[in-house]
C-alpha cells in the first residue's frame, strides 16, 4: 500500500474505526431500556380504488418506529394520539398520510401507482423514498413480472425499464442478458450485479418470479454504493415478507403451450437437387440419396410444440412480533426440440421476529432445484441448417444417413444418442439482525450465503455407421465407444454486511449517514470425469463402471475469490426541497495484482414543486431536477489472469514411455487492473394533470476506460490462442432515455394507463490506448466479422461491400480500376462484386469497412392497461432499432453439399434468372460481406392478457381474490430478419450479432388463475 | 443513555480484542492461482527444465505442426498428391491442390501460427534452462535439443514462406509492435540462425544410441542430417557432403545407421526408431489418449464416402497422384509400399495387416497414402481414437541422407559415390538391373519415388528449381497444375498476421 493516502483510504483504519462503531453500539443497545408507545387505540380499513381491502399496508405513527398492519380484510388498531399523524404505506400504492384530529375509525383509500413519489426504492445498503433519490433508478413491482409466463424475472423486465436492453432466448433455463444504458466493456462481463435480499450474485435463475415483490434497477453512478462490481448496473431485487394479521393464501398458477415463433424454410428435395446439380455437377443425380422422392423438413423433425406451466404456493401471515412468508414454486419449461426439458422446484422462507423495539432479526431463506434435460445445439440443431432435405431423418428404427453424402450429421439422431441432465441444487440465504438502540440508529449485520451444486451427467451411447443404425452405411457420424462425461461443480459464498445507519431530522434537514463494511469469500470447485465403454442401462451410468484402461480423464479445477469492501453514505434533504448525497466504496479484490479500487459519487436534486414560487403554478404536481457524478468499477473476470502460469502435463514419449512436459507459453500481462467507468446522469421528473401524466427524461454519459479486452497478437508471439487479456481500451455510452405514463380512471370506472420508454445509446470506442484494433467474430472460414476500432461502436462489423453480381464474363472484365487493372479476376458469372473502397488496384482486406454493429441505437417499450368492472387487458410491447445482425449461419459453408435456404434457391443467379442480389454459390471462400448482413430492428407484442376478476365471490367472502386470465408471450414479432431470431444472446461483446445456432425464439399461450383467500 | 466507566471499559476491551482477532486485509486478498501451475514456482523448480524441453517435443503433436494443414501445404499442393476425399470436402485444400491459394487460406494461416506456437515454448525454454542446476554438459544437452527443434520449425517455416520474423527470445509484450519481431528477416538470415542453431545441436547432443540417451531424442547424428539438409538446399555441396558422408563412414562419431531391409516396415510399428531413423515425432498410447500428432493417420485414411457401406478408415484426403504413380519404374517395390492401390475388380484390396477394403465402387478414390496407414488390429491403438492414431512420423531418415550425399558427391564430382549410394536404395528395392552411372535427373528421380508422399516434395521441386530452372513448371504440369515461378516458390503470408503487424510483414509477391 501507498503511504500517501488519507485515513479513510487505508482499509485497515476505517475497518478499525467501524468496528469501534459497532461494538460502541451494540453495547449502547444492551444498556439502553426501551420505552413503549402509549396512547389511544384507534381502529381503520384500508382500501385500493375499487373498494377491496389492501392486506399487510404498513400504517406507521409519523416521526416514531410506532406501527403496524393491516391484516386480510385490510383493518388496523394502532395506539395514538390525538396529534399524531398515520402514515399508510404499501407496495404499489401512492403513500398517504391521515391526521388523527380526535377520530377514533378511519377508512383510507390507497391509490395505484408505477412510479409513486413517496414509493420506496431499494438503492443498495437502505431504502430512500423515490422522491429523495438523486440517481437513475427505476422499480418495477413483482406483480408485473409475475404475470409473465417466463421463467426468469430477467426476462420479464424486457421493455419495463428505459435503458436495459434484455435479450432473452426460447431455450429452457437460458440466462437472459441484460445491458444496462449500452455495452459498457468488451472483456469484463457486460452483465449487470444482482443483488438478492443482500445476496451478490450474477446468475438469478434460481427466484421464483411470484416472490418478488420488487425489482430496482440502478442505472447510474448510484450503483457505486457497488463499487467494483457496479459498472454495469444493479438490479436489487426484494423478495415477499409476511405482514401481521390474518394468513393470507396465494395460488397463482398457469399452463400453456410454447411454439417456435419463426422458422427458416430450407430447400425442399426439388430446390435441393436443382441447386446441387448447378454448382456441383460431379454429384451423380441419378444415384441415391438424390433420387430420393420425398423431401424432409429437418426442422419438423427437431422441433415440437412445447408444455409449458408453473404454479406457486404461498402463505404469509404473523403477529406483531414476528411475520412469516413460505411459498413453493414449480416450473416445468420444455424446450421446443426435442429432448429438451426443464424442470425446477423452488421454496422460500422469509421470517422476520420482532425480539424488542430495539432488536429484530430475521431470515430469507431459499432453495431452488432445477432439473435439465439439455440439448447440444452444435450437433442437436445446427446441423438442420445444413442436412440435405433428400435425407430422410428416421424411418422406423433407422436413421437417414446424412453424413455419409454431405458432411452434416444427423441431428436427430444426434440427439437421440446424447443424454444429457444436468441437475443442480441452488440454497440462497440471508441472516440478519438489525439493532435500534435509539430510533435515529440503527445498526445491522447480515450474512448472506449463495452455494450451488451442480452436476452435470452426459452419456453418450455407441452407434456404427452400418445398417444397425442407419438406411445406409457409411459417413463419419458414429461413435465407437460408448462415453460417460461428469462435471460436479460446487459454488460457495459468503458475504457479510455490517452496516450503521444514523437518520435524524433537525428542523428541515434530514440527515442520513451510513458506514459499513462488506467482506465476500468464493470459492469454487469442479471435478470431472469421463470414462468410456459405460453400458447403455442408465443405472449404470458411473464412472466405475468404465473401462478404466483407457480414455479416461480425471479433472479438478478450483478458483478462489476474497473481497474486502468499506463504504459511506450521507444523505442529506433541506425541506424536502435540496438533496445531496455523496458515496464512497473502498473496495479490495484479489482479483488484481493492485488490490484495492476506491469509487465515489455526488449527487444533488432539486425538487422545484416545494420552492414558493412554483406554489401557485397549477401545472406541475410535482417537479425535480437530479443530476450525479460517480465512478464505478468493473471487475467481472476471471482470477489469475495476471498471473502467468505454466501449461502441465504435456506428455511426450521417449523409449516408449511417458515424460511429462510443461511450457509457459501463454502471455499474460502482469499489471492488470479493473475497469473503471465514470458516469453521469442528468434527469427531470415531472408529474402534471393531477399525476396523471408522469414522466422522466434522463441524459447520461458513461466513459469506461482501461477497458480489458482481449488483444489478438500475431502469431510470431506463440501464444496457444494469439491473444491476451489487457487494459486496452475506453468506451462511452452516450444517450437520452425517456419515460412517460398516463393514469387514468373515467368517470364510468374504467380505469386504464398507457406508458412507454425510449431510449436512445449512442455507443463508440474512444481509445486504444496505442492497442490495435481487435478483430473478433470468426465465422467459419470467414477469419473476422467484426473490428473494435476507435470512433466505432464495440464490435462493429467490418465487411466487404457486396454491390451486386456479375451477370457475364463481360462483366467482370469491365470491373476495373481507375488504371485499368481487373479487380476480381477470378470471378465468375453470378459471382458477388465488392466495393473498391481504397480506390486502388485490387479488392482486398483493405477494402473492409465499417457497417454498423450489434448493439441497437434505440430500444423501446410500451404498455397498455385496461380495467373495468373486473375485467383487465395488458399489452406490452418492445422493440428495438439500429442495430445490424450477421447472418453466420448462411455465410458458414462447411460443404458445397450443404442445404440452403428456400428463398436462396428461388433468388440466387443462375443463366435463366439474373439476380443481382443473390449470388451462383456461396462456399467457403465467400468473404465476409454486407451481403450476409441484415437489420436487426424488431417491434414485438412481448404479452398480451386478458384477466377477470370474480368481484362477487370476492364480495361474499369466499376468495379475498379470484382472477383467471389468458396470456400470450411473444404473439407477433415484426421484423425483417430473416434468420431465427433477431434477439442474439452472446457472452462475447466483441462477437455479438452473429447468429450461428440460436435456439429459436418461442410463442407462448397460457391460462391461468390467481387465487388467494 | 447512561453507561459507567467499567461499561466504556468492557467495551474498549471487546473492541480491541476483536480487532487483533481480525487479520491484515491486504493479506487477505492474495489469492495464489488455483490449481495452476505459476511461472514463478516453475522457475523455482530444479527439474523444470527438463520438463519445458519436453513441452517443446509435445508440440510437435500439433494438428497444424505434422498433421492436416501441415499436409495440406506440404502435400496437397504438391504434384505428388491431390486433396482427395469427395470433391467438396476439406474445400480449405481445394485452392492448394489448384495452386490458387491466396493470403486468407486456412491452413497456410493455422500452420504459422503452429510453428510460432512451437518456437515460443522453444524460446521460453532456453531462456530457463539456464537457471538449472543441473551439470553444464546436462544444461548443454538441453539447450541442443531445444535448439534442433526450433531448427527444424524454422526449416519447414522459411521453405513455406520463405523469410520469416526470426524470434529467437521471449518478446516482452511491451515490444508488441516493435518492428524487429514484426518484419521479415531475409530467407538467407533465416537460415543462417537455422545452422547455427543445428551447428549447436550437433556439437552439444550424444550420438543416438548411448546407454544413458535414450531413443526418441533428438541425436547429434540427427542434428548433421537436419544441417546437411540445410546446407542441400543453400547449394553448400561440400559441407552436404562431408556432413553426410561422417554419417554414412562414420557410425561411431556420429551413431550407427542405415537401410532397414524392407522399405515398407520403415512405416510399420515395428519399424519405429529402427537403424534408417534420425528423427522422429515419438507417439504412444496414454490414459487421455493424446501422445499422438493430431489428425495424422485418420485425416489420410481410406474412405468409404457412402456408396455402399464398410467402416470408414479415415477422411481419404491427400491421395498419391497419377503423377507420382508414373515416376516409378516396374517393379519398384516402393511403389505398393507408399500407395494403397484400391482395385475396380470385386476383389478389394487386402492390406498388410489382413484389413480388406472393399473395391472401387465402395471407396471414395483410387489411391491412398500407405505411409500414413497405421493398423488398428496389429499395431497399438489408444481406444480407438482415430484422431491420435499413435504413429511416430519419420521426419528424417538415413534413405534421404544417401540422397543427399548423393546428390551432393555429384555436384563436387564424385559421381561414383552418388551410383554407389543410389544403388543401395534401388536394390533394397528390389530394382537390381544395375546402371553404369548416375545424373543429376536420376538422382531427383530417384528421391521422389523413394521419398514419395514424405511431405518433402513440394519444396524439394522449388529447391530443383532454382537449381535448374523450368523443373518445376513441368513437373506440375505434368499433374494438370499451373506453378507459377516468381509466386508459387513460397506461400502466401497469412492475411490476418500482416494486419496484426499493421503491414510491417510483407506479402509474398504476386498474393493478394
Amino acid at each position: 500500500m501507498r503511504e500517501n493516502r488519507l485515513w479513510f483510504q487505508r482499509p485497515y483504519e476505517l475497518l478499525r474505526v467501524s468496528m469501534m462503531a459497532l461494538l460502541t453500539t451494540l453495547w449502547l443497545v444492551i444498556s439502553t431500556v426501551d420505552s413503549l408507545a402509549q396512547g389511544t387505540p384507534v381502529t381503520g380499513r384500508v382500501l385500493d380504488e375499487q373498494k377491496a381491502p389492501v392486506a399487510g399496508a404498513t400504517v406507521n405513527i409519523r416521526g416514531t418506529s410506532t406501527g403496524t398492519s393491516t391484516g386480510a380484510d385490510g383493518n388496523f388498531t394502532i395506539n395514538v394520539s390525538d396529534t399524531s399523524v398515520l402514515v399508510v404505506s404499501s407496495v404499489g400504492f401512492e403513500q398517504q398520510e391521515v391526521p388523527v384530529q380526535g377520530q377514533t375509525q378511519f377508512e383510507v383509500i390507497l391509490v395505484r401507482s408505477t412510479q409513486s413519489l413517496e414509493q420506496v426504492v431499494v438503492v443498495g445498503y437502505g431504502t430512500q423514498r423515490k422522491r429523495d433519490v438523486t440517481g437513475s433508478v427505476a422499480s418495477v413491482r413483482g406483480e408485473e413480472l409475475a404475470r409473465q409466463p417466463v421463467q426468469t424475472p430477467t426476462q420479464a423486465l424486457q421493455g419495463r425499464v428505459a435503458g436495459v436492453q434484455v435479450i432473452g432466448s426460447g431455450q429452457p433455463n437460458a440466462q437472459p442478458q441484460v445491458r444496462i444504458r449500452g455495452t459498457g466493456s468488451a472483456l469484463a462481463g457486460v452483465n449487470p450485479l444482482y443483488v438478492v435480499d443482500g445476496v451478490l450474485t450474477d446468475d438469478i435463475r434460481n427466484i421464483n418470479n411470484a416472490d418478488i415483490v420488487s425489482v430496482d434497477v440502478l442505472k447510474d453512478a448510484s450503483a457505486s454504493i457497488y463499487g467494483v462490481r457496479a459498472a454495469n448496473g444493479v438490479i436489487i431485487i426484494t423478495t415477499r415478507k409476511g405482514k401481521a394479521g390474518k394468513t393470507i393464501v396465494r395460488y397463482d398458477g398457469n399452463a400453456g403451450l410454447r411454439q417456435a415463433t419463426r422458422l427458416v424454410e430450407m430447400a425442399n428435395s426439388q430446390q435441393y437437387r436443382s441447386y446441387i446439380q448447378d454448382i456441383a455437377p460431379t454429384f451423380n443425380s441419378d444415384r441415391p440419396p438424390l433420387t430420393y422422392e420425398g423431401s424432409t423438413d429437418w426442422y419438423d423433425a427437431l422441433l415440437r410444440n412445447a408444455f409449458f406451466t408453473s404454479h406457486n404456493v404461498s402463505l404469509s401471515g404473523g403477529s406483531e412480533r414476528s411475520t412469516f412468508f413460505l411459498s413453493g414454486g414449480y416450473i416445468e419449461d420444455n424446450g421446443i426440440i426435442r429432448n429438451n426439458d426443464f424442470k425446477r422446484i423452488t421454496v422460500r422462507a422469509n421470517n422476520d421476529i420482532t425480539v424488542s423495539k430495539a432488536i429484530k432479526l430475521g431470515t430469507q431463506l431459499s432453495y431452488s432445484n432445477g432439473n435439465e434435460q439439455a440439448v447440444d445445439l452444435g450437433g442437436g440443431f445446427q446441423p438442420a441448417y445444413r442436412a440435405a432435405p433428400v435425407v430422410p431423418s428416421k424411418v422406423g428404427d433407422k436413421y437417414g444417413n446424412v453424413s455419409a453424402f454431405g458432411n452434416a450429421n444427423n441431428p436427430v439422431l444426434y440427439n437421440d444418442k446424447r443424454d444429457q441432465n444436468i441437475l443442480s441444487n441452488r440454497f440462497q440465504a440471508t441472516a440478519y439482525i438489525d439493532i435500534a438502540p435509539v430510533d435515529w440508529i440503527t445498526f445491522h449485520s447480515a450474512l448472506n450465503i449463495d452455494a450451488l451444486f451442480s452436476n452435470d451427467r452426459t452419456y453418450s451411447y455407441r452407434f456404427l455407421n452400418d445398417t444397425t443404425t442407419y438406411l445406409t452405411a457409411g459417413g463419419n457420424q458414429q461413435r465407437n465407444t460408448s462415453e460417460l462425461n461428469l462435471t460436479d461443480t460446487r459454488n460457495h459464498r459468503w458475504v457479510w454486511d455490517n452496516t450503521i445507519t444514523f437518520d435524524k431530522s433537525f428542523g428541515d434537514h434530514d440527515l442520513t449517514f451510513l458506514v459499513g463494511s462488506v467482506t465476500e469469500r468464493y470459492r469454487q470447485n469442479a471435478t470431472t470425469g469421463r470414462r468410456v465403454d459405460v453400458p447403455e442401462d442408465p443405472n449404470l451410468w458411473y464412472l466405475s463402471q468404465g473401462d478404466p484402461s483407457t480414455g479416461s480423464v480425471p479433472g479438478s479445477t478450483g478458483d478462489i475469490q476474497k473481497r474486502q469492501s468499506f463504504l459511506g453514505r450521507i444523505n442529506y434533504s433541506f425541506n424536502r426541497k435540496y438533496l445531496v448525497n455523496a458515496s464512497f466504496r473502498a473496495d479490495g479484490s484479489s482479483r488484481f495484482s493492485e488490490k484495492w479500487g476506491y469509487f465515489p459519487t455526488v449527487g444533488a436534486g432539486w425538487v422545484l414543486t416545494e420552492e414558493r414560487f412554483m406554489k401557485d403554478q397549477g401545472v406541475f404536481d410535482n417537479l425535480k431536477l437530479r443530476a450525479n457524478w460517480g465512478i464505478v468499477g468493473n471487475d467481472n473476470i476471471a482470477s489469475n489472469l495476471y498471473i502467468p502460469t505454466a501449461s502441465i502435463n504435456l506428455l511426450y514419449f521417449f523409449n516408449g514411455s511417458i515424460v511429462r512436459g510443461a511450457t509457459i507459453q501463454d502471455i499474460k500481462q502482469t499489471d492488470l487492473k479493473w475497469e473503471s467507468s465514470e458516469q453521469f446522469d442528468i434527469g427531470l421528473e415531472f408529474s402534471i394533470l393531477d399525476k396523471k401524466l408522469t414522466g422522466e427524461l434522463d441524459f447520461y454519459n458513461k466513459e469506461t476506460r482501461d477497458a480489458l479486452a482481449n488483444q489478438v497478437i500475431p502469431g510470431i508471439f506463440g501464444d496457444p490462442n494469439n491473444q491476451f487479456v489487457t487494459n486496452i481500451a475506453s468506451f462511452r455510452n452516450r444517450g437520452v432515455e425517456l419515460v412517460l405514463n398516463w393514469r387514468n380512471t373515467t368517470a364510468g370506472g374504467l380505469n386504464y394507463n398507457v406508458g412507454g420508454n425510449v431510449s436512445y445509446n449512442q455507443n463508440k470506442v474512444t481509445g486504444l490506448n496505442g492497442g490495435q484494433a481487435v478483430l473478433s467474430g470468426n465465422v467459419g472460414q470467414q477469419t473476422y466479422t467484426t473490428r473494435t476500432d476507435n470512433n466505432q461502436p464495440v464490435g462493429a462489423f467490418h465487411l466487404f461491400d457486396a454491390i451486386g453480381v456479375f451477370q457475364s464474363a463481360e462483366d467482370v472484365n469491365a470491373y476495373r480500376s481507375k488504371n485499368g487493372v481487373l479487380l476480381q479476376p477470378g470471378a465468375q458469372p453470378g459471382d458477388l462484386k465488392y466495393a473498391n473502397m481504397n480506390d486502388d488496384d485490387a479488392i482486398n482486406e483493405d477494402d473492409r469497412t465499417y457497417f454498423g454493429s450489434y448493439q441497437p441505437k434505440v430500444t423501446y417499450g410500451f404498455n397498455f392497461g385496461f380495467n373495468y368492472s373486473g375485467f383487465d387487458l395488458t399489452a406490452d410491447f418492445y422493440g428495438n432499432a439500429g442495430n445490424k445482425i450477421y447472418n453466420g449461419k448462411k455465410a458458414v459453408r462447411q460443404e458445397l453439399s450443404d442445404n440452403i435456404e428456400a428463398d436462396y434457391s428461388e433468388n440466387r443467379w443462375t443463366l435463366t434468372n439474373p439476380s443481382n442480389t443473390d449470388p451462383r454459390v456461396i462456399n467457403n471462400s465467400t468473404p465476409a460481406s454486407t451481403y450476409f448482413l441484415e437489420s436487426g430492428d424488431f417491434l414485438r407484442l412481448n404479452n398480451l392478457t386478458l384477466g377477470y376478476t370474480f368481484l362477487t365471490a370476492r364480495q361474499k367472502k369466499l376468495f379475498s381474490n379470484l382472477r383467471i386470465y389468458i396470456t400470450s408471450q411473444n404473439l407477433f414479432t415484426l421484423t425483417s430478419y430473416s434468420g431465427f431470431t433477431p434477439e442474439l444472446l452472446s457472452s462475447d461483446p466483441l462477437n455479438s450479432g452473429i447468429e450461428l445456432n440460436s435456439y429459436p425464439t418461442t410463442r407462448t399461450f397460457a391460462f391461468g388463475v390467481n387465487l388467494s383467500f | 443513555m447512561k453507561t459507567d466507566n467499567k461499561s466504556y471499559l468492557f467495551t474498549i476491551t471487546i473492541s480491541l480484542l476483536t480487532l487483533i482477532a481480525l487479520p491484515a486485509c491486504n493479506d487477505q486478498l492474495e489469492v495464489a492461482p488455483q490449481g495452476e501451475l505459476t511461472e514463478e514456482a516453475i522457475r523455482a523448480d530444479p527439474a523444470a527444465a527438463q520438463a519445458l524441453v519436453t513441452g517443446v517435443y509435445n508440440g510437435l503433436y500439433s494438428d497444424n505442426v505434422y498433421g492436416q494443414n501441415f499436409i495440406d501445404v506440404s502435400s496437397v499442393a504438391s504434384d505428388d498428391a491431390d486433396k482427395g476425399s469427395t470433391p467438396t470436402d476439406n474445400p480449405n485444400a481445394i485452392p492448394l491442390d489448384d495452386l490458387t491459394m491466396e493470403s486468407n487460406n486456412f491452413p497456410v494461416s493455422a500452420v504459422w501460427n503452429a510453428y510460432y506456437g512451437v518456437i515460443a515454448r522453444a524460446n521460453q525454454a532456453l531462456s530457463l534452462i539456464p537457471l538449472s542446476p543441473a551439470a553444464a554438459e546436462i544444461r548443454a544437452r538441453y539447450s541442443g535439443e531445444v535448439r534442433f527443434l526450433r531448427a527444424l520449425m524454422y526449416f519447414n517455416l522459411v521453405r513455406i514462406y520463405g523469410g520469416v520474423p526470426l524470434i529467437d527470445t521471449v518478446p516482452p509484450l511491451a515490444e508488441i509492435n516493435n518492428p524487429a519481431f514484426q518484419r521479415r528477416a531475409s530467407r538467407e538470415s533465416i537460415y543462417d540462425f537455422i545452422q547455427r542453431d543445428l551447428e549447436f545441436a550437433m556439437n552439444s547432443l550424444p550420438v543416438k544410441g548411448v546407454a544413458e540417451y535414450i531413443s526418441g531424442r533428438a541425436t547429434k547424428g540427427a542434428a548433421m542430417g537436419m544441417l546437411a539438409k540445410v546446407f542441400l538446399y543453400r547449394q553448400n555441396y561440400d559441407r552436404a557432403y562431408s556432413l553426410t558422408d561422417s554419417l554414412i563412414k562414420l557410425p561411431n562419431a556420429a551413431g550407427t545407421y542405415g537401410l532397414l531391409t524392407q522399405y515398407d516396415s520403415i512405416w510399420r510399428e515395428n519399424g519405429e526408431n529402427s537403424v534408417e531413423s534420425l528423427f522422429e515425432v515419438q507417439a504412444g498410447i496414454s490414459t487421455e489418449c493424446n501422445t499422438a500428432v493430431n489428425l495424422y493417420s485418420v485425416y489420410q485414411g481410406p474412405r468409404a464416402g457412402g456408396q455402399r457401406g464398410w467402416r470408414d478408415l479415415g477422411f481419404g484426403l491427400n491421395t498419391p497422384s497419377q503423377s507420382l504413380v508414373n515416376e516409378y519404374e516396374p517393379n519398384d517395390q516402393r511403389s505398393e509400399a507408399t500407395i494403397i492401390f484400391i482395385n475396380p475388380s470385386p476383389a478389394g484390396t487386402v492390406l498388410w495387416d489382413g484389413f480388406r477394403i472393399p473395391s472401387r465402387d465402395s471407396v471414395e478414390n483410387d489411391r491412398y497414402n500407405y505411409k500414413a496407414y497405421h493398423s488398428r488390429t496389429q499395431e497399438s491403438n489408444c481406444n480407438n481414437n482415430p484422431d491420435r492414431l499413435p504413429k511416430n512420423i519419420r521426419i528424417l531418415r538415413f534413405g534421404e541422407i544417401l540422397l543427399i550425399h548423393a546428390e551432393a558427391a555429384l555436384a563436387i564430382g564424385r559421381g561414383d559415390e552418388a551410383l554407389t549410394d543410389i544403388t543401395r536404395l534401388r536394390t533394397r528395392a528390389g530394382l537390381t538391373t544395375p546402371l553404369a552411372s548416375v545424373t543429376r535427373e536420376d538422382i531427383w528421380h530417384e528421391r521422389r519415388v523413394e521419398m514419395g508422399m514424405e511431405h518433402d516434395r513440394y519444396f524439394d521441386l522449388v529447391r530443383q528449381e532454382a537449381v535448374q530452372p523450368g523443373r518445376a513448371v513441368a513437373a506440375f504440369a505434368a499433374e494438370g497444375k499451373t506453378w507459377i515461378k516468381g509466386k508459387h516458390e513460397v506461400f502466401p503470408i497469412p492475411s490476418t498476421q500482416i494486419q496484426l503487424s499493421g503491414n510491417q510483414l510483407e506479402q509474398n509477391p504476386n498474393y493478394r
